[in-house]
């Protein structure tokens, strides 16, 4: 299915930002406070004046009323580097589940792009797999729908491992955010733990599916996992479908509650909702979006 | 155990082999469909932490594995339709011999609606099927069928059969009979052979029955405008039911009804009544009993014939037949005519009285000779004895109670017919009375005439007279009335006619003639140019209380649920099981 937004919802996501919960110094001149002080527009603070600096900003009226040379220092705004993870497993190879990832990721990325990110798309499984970076500029927005488009699942899930791939090569602080149902069989946890230690903003977004919050059938079945191809014999009764759901809630709060402990953002993403809606509303309620 | 559809083997065939389908059909069904899930790791947490849940799962399994092969076993069971009886330890009877109990009472109804002898042609169809080779016999008509393995064959006998109420026939034995089976209602007791398996149709039934009817002669008014009581009837009813009723009981002659009246009878209460038989007119009696708890209808109705309702037509032919007319005079049930030989001419009279004088052909009718010529006629050659001494008393009917010892002859005569048969001789071996007793004539012939002996005055006149008279009208002499079964009669019988007008078959045995009385009713029996009626009756205090049984036996069959019932249990329980099955497998509970 192409990666196509109307023109409307380009418009909205214009005078979206992508909320960082800190400031992190980027590499090139945007419109993103950084933690530098330079030669931004905003008044930050005063220094006294030291051999070769600018004189141009020393604060000539706070010398005659203290008879101090003081520097005036401005906050400088950079851009932000992001991180899209986007799972490709196969456990997301269901349309829906995939169609509402790579969609989600190509609306971070054209709100990135607006305001000049520096972004790159990461898709990983059981490893890294080839990432890419579309530039600056929302003109590249289309390079961001090729790539997202190119994506096909495959193979199995190790959180642990792609985060590990991640945290081997030194990469400019920024925010990651990881696209995926999160059904790792070795847990999610260590994952977000070494992006978490590297000190990167981390935001977690959870697609789920019906089919991962309900089983939906009923009697004996032979479930196959998609990504290992492990087959399991299940008598599904009420209580044991009742049983299951509970499970996925139980998965979702888990993840949620980790987020939070750990300090990384989280929303969780319907495959069935609307997709707009899960950008505008739940983004935004998720403080991801502002 | 042993089936009533087939074979033993064939049914425990079909049993396995209806469990093991159903068995293959469960495991089949239980192929799960694949499904496709993006991941396990639910699953697995799921299962893991419900160890109890999946243990369930497999009782489930189990159980309602279980539940389809009981179905499949109970729909199997109520095909061939088993049976609990005994010598039901063998998968088979090999070969049997079924005896089918033909007592009357086995037409009692049961609550069902059939009769018992219903219930043992089923029974004995289940035997048969159950066996090699069977061989069908009932205790009235001995063998009918087989030693066979032709089903069909035994099915077509079994259907040909009815109880005929006999059961003094000898028991029917065949050789190389592995199992005997009896199967009967009790009603009757027999002595059995240890070997003989006892298959019992009896079911408690309330009855209501003539136990006794019959009639006895009686000579009662006729003088003074008193009517003439001929005879008295003699009614014996009975209730066999366990609680009170009330039965209406009805006498009639010919068409029109003498009494009728409904009273209440207590549980095993019999009720006696005598009713005078008043007035010449229809001879033939009927009893009939009705009452609301009454299974057996075979002795609700009793039969009688009173033999002076109409007189004797007697014509004494002689010319000096004085001395019999003295004798008739007495006689009110005896209608004379005389002629002398020359007037003499048939005329459809009941019995003729010859004396010293005989036609030149015999007559069709019975005929009572007093020293007839025989010269030159068809009694042949005749050769004399003067003064002939008759000492011992015959014990023919026809001499019965005859003293010979009153009597003083002068001359008897004796004949060369090799048709005659002398029933009394004197010392020198002269017949002194002679019958003839064939199925063209009925004679008696006296050998001395009254003119030659003291006959007219002798005390054993009237006697003899009698006799003759009785024995000549009467070729199937009967003391009261007959039950149903096989009844013998004399070579002198030519025909029986059943109440319906039909001839009955003969069958001769041993210088006899049977024939078959199946139902009550009023028989003709004719021979020698006579005819006398026998009243037919099933009652018998005995057999129409059918509310007990002799039969101890080790099985009911179709009571209580023991043959019949038991397919129709299976049929149900395998109904209400697939019903339960289903009802689970909405709910989940059930895979």
């Amino acid at each position: 299915m192409p990666l196509r937004f109307d023109n409307d919802f380009l418009k909205k996501l214009e005078y979206l930002h992508v909320v960082s919960k800190r400031a992190l110094a980027g590499q090139n001149r945007a419109d993103r406070l950084s933690p530098k002080r330079g030669r931004g527009l905003e008044f930050a603070d005063h220094r006294p004046y030291s051999a070769g600096d600018d004189y141009r900003h020393i604060d000539w009226k706070a010398y005659q009323r203290l008879n101090r040379l003081l520097l005036r220092l401005f906050d400088e705004e950079r851009d932000l580097s992001i991180y899209l993870m986007l799972d490709v497993s196969q456990s997301m190879a269901e349309p829906a589940k995939f169609d509402m990832a790579r969609r989600i990721a190509a609306a971070l990325c054209y709100i990135g792009l607006v305001h000049l990110d520096r972004l790159t798309i990461i898709p990983f499984g059981s490893g890294l797999r080839h990432e890419s970076s579309p530039g600056r500029g929302k003109g590249k927005i289309f390079r961001v729908f090729d790539a997202l488009e190119q994506l096909e699942t495959s193979g199995p899930t190790d959180l642990r491992e792609s985060c590990k791939a991640f945290a081997s090569r030194p990469r400019q602080l920024g925010l990651v955010v990881i696209i995926s149902d999160f059904l790792d069989p070795g847990g999610f946890e260590h994952g977000l733990k070494i992006l978490r230690t590297l000190g990167h903003d981390v935001f977690a977004v959870q697609i789920t599916s019906e089919r991962d919050r309900d089983p939906g059938v009923y009697g004996l079945v032979r479930f196959v996992d998609s990504e290992t191809g492990t087959l399991r014999e299940v008598e599904v009764t009420p209580r044991l479908a009742s049983a299951y759901v509970k499970a996925s809630q139980a998965h979702a709060e888990s993840l949620a509650h980790f987020c939070g402990r750990y300090d990384i953002g989280y929303v969780r993403a319907d495959a069935e909702r609307p997709f707009e809606d899960v950008v505008l509303r739940t983004f935004r309620q998720g403080r991801f979006l502002a | 155990m042993t089936f009533a559809a087939m074979s033993a083997w064939q049914a425990w065939v079909l049993l396995i082999a209806a469990g093991a389908i159903a068995a293959g059909l469960f495991l089949i069904k239980l192929r799960p469909p694949r499904i496709l899930v993006p991941s396990l790791v639910l699953w697995q947490r799921v299962l893991d932490a419900s160890p109890d849940l999946t243990r369930w799962e497999r009782i489930r399994r189990a159980v309602s594995l279980l539940a389809t092969i009981v179905l499949a076993v109970l729909l199997g069971l109520a095909v061939t339709r088993p049976s609990g009886s005994a010598g039901s330890q063998s998968t088979g009877y090999g070969r049997a011999l079924i005896v089918l109990d033909s007592s009357w009472s086995m037409l009692a109804r049961t609550r069902t609606g059939e009769t018992r002898w219903d219930r043992a042609l089923a029974e004995a169809r289940r035997i048969a099927l159950s066996s090699d080779q069977a061989a069908i016999a009932t205790t009235a008509d001995g063998l009918v069928e087989g030693p066979t393995d032709d089903v069909v064959l035994l099915d077509a006998a079994l259907r040909r059969l009815t109880p005929s109420g006999e059961d003094d026939t000898a028991w029917p034995d065949v050789a190389g009979t592995q199992t005997i089976h009896f199967i009967t209602d009790g009603a009757v007791v027999r002595p059995l052979d240890r070997r003989v398996v006892v298959h019992s149709v009896f079911e408690p039934a309330s009855n209501v029955a003539v136990t006794a009817f019959d009639v006895r002669p009686a000579v009662l008014g006729g003088e003074r405008g008193k009517p003439l009581v001929l005879a008295e009837a003699y009614a014996e009813v009975a209730n066999f039911a366990p609680q009170p009723q009330k039965v209406r009981i009805s006498l009639s002659r010919g068409s029109s009804v003498l009494t009728t009246h409904e009273i209440q009878m207590g549980a095993g209460e019999a009720y006696r009544e005598t009713v005078p038989i008043a007035g010449r007119g229809d001879a033939a009696l009927h009893l009939h009993v009705e009452g609301p708890a009454n299974a057996l209808a075979i002795d609700d109705d009793a039969y009688a014939w009173v033999d002076r309702a109409r007189p004797l037509s007697v014509l004494v032919v002689g010319a000096q037949a004085e001395w019999v007319r003295r004798v008739l005079a007495e006689n009110p049930d005896v209608r004379v005519g005389y002629v002398a030989p020359s007037a003499y001419r048939a005329a459809g009279q009941d019995l003729t009285i010859f004396d010293r004088w005989a036609p030149p052909e015999p007559p069709r009718e019975p005929a009572l000779y007093f020293a007839p010529p025989g010269n030159g006629g068809w009694l042949g050659a005749e050769r004399d004895e003067l003064k002939p001494l008759w000492e011992t008393p015959g014990t023919h009917p026809v001499v019965r109670g005859v003293d010979p010892a009153t009597l003083r002859i002068d001359r008897a005569r004796s004949y060369a017919s090799t048709e005659l048969m002398p029933i009394a001789q004197s010392r020198q071996g002269t017949p002194i009375v002679y019958v003839e007793e064939s199925p063209a004539r009925r004679a008696v012939i006296v050998t001395f005439s009254a003119a030659e002996s003291n006959l007219s005055t002798a005390p054993g006149f009237p006697i003899l007279v009698g006799n003759a008279l009785e024995w000549l009208t009467h070729p199937a002499a009967q003391d009261g009335s007959r039950h149903p079964g096989l009844a013998s009669f004399s070579p002198a019988i030519t025909k029986v006619a059943a109440p319906d007008g039909s001839s009955l078959p003969f069958v001769r045995a041993a210088g006899s003639e049977y024939a078959m009385l199946r139902t009550p009713g009023l028989y003709t029996a004719e021979g020698g140019g006579a005819r006398s009626v026998i009243a037919v009756n099933a009652a018998d205090p005995q057999r129409s209380n059918i509310a007990r049984t002799t039969a101890r036996t080790p099985s009911n069959v179709g009571e209580g649920g023991l043959d019949r019932p038991w397919w129709i249990v299976c049929a149900l329980a395998a109904l209400l099981l697939a019903l339960a099955e289903w009802w689970t497998w909405q709910r989940r509970i059930t895979v």
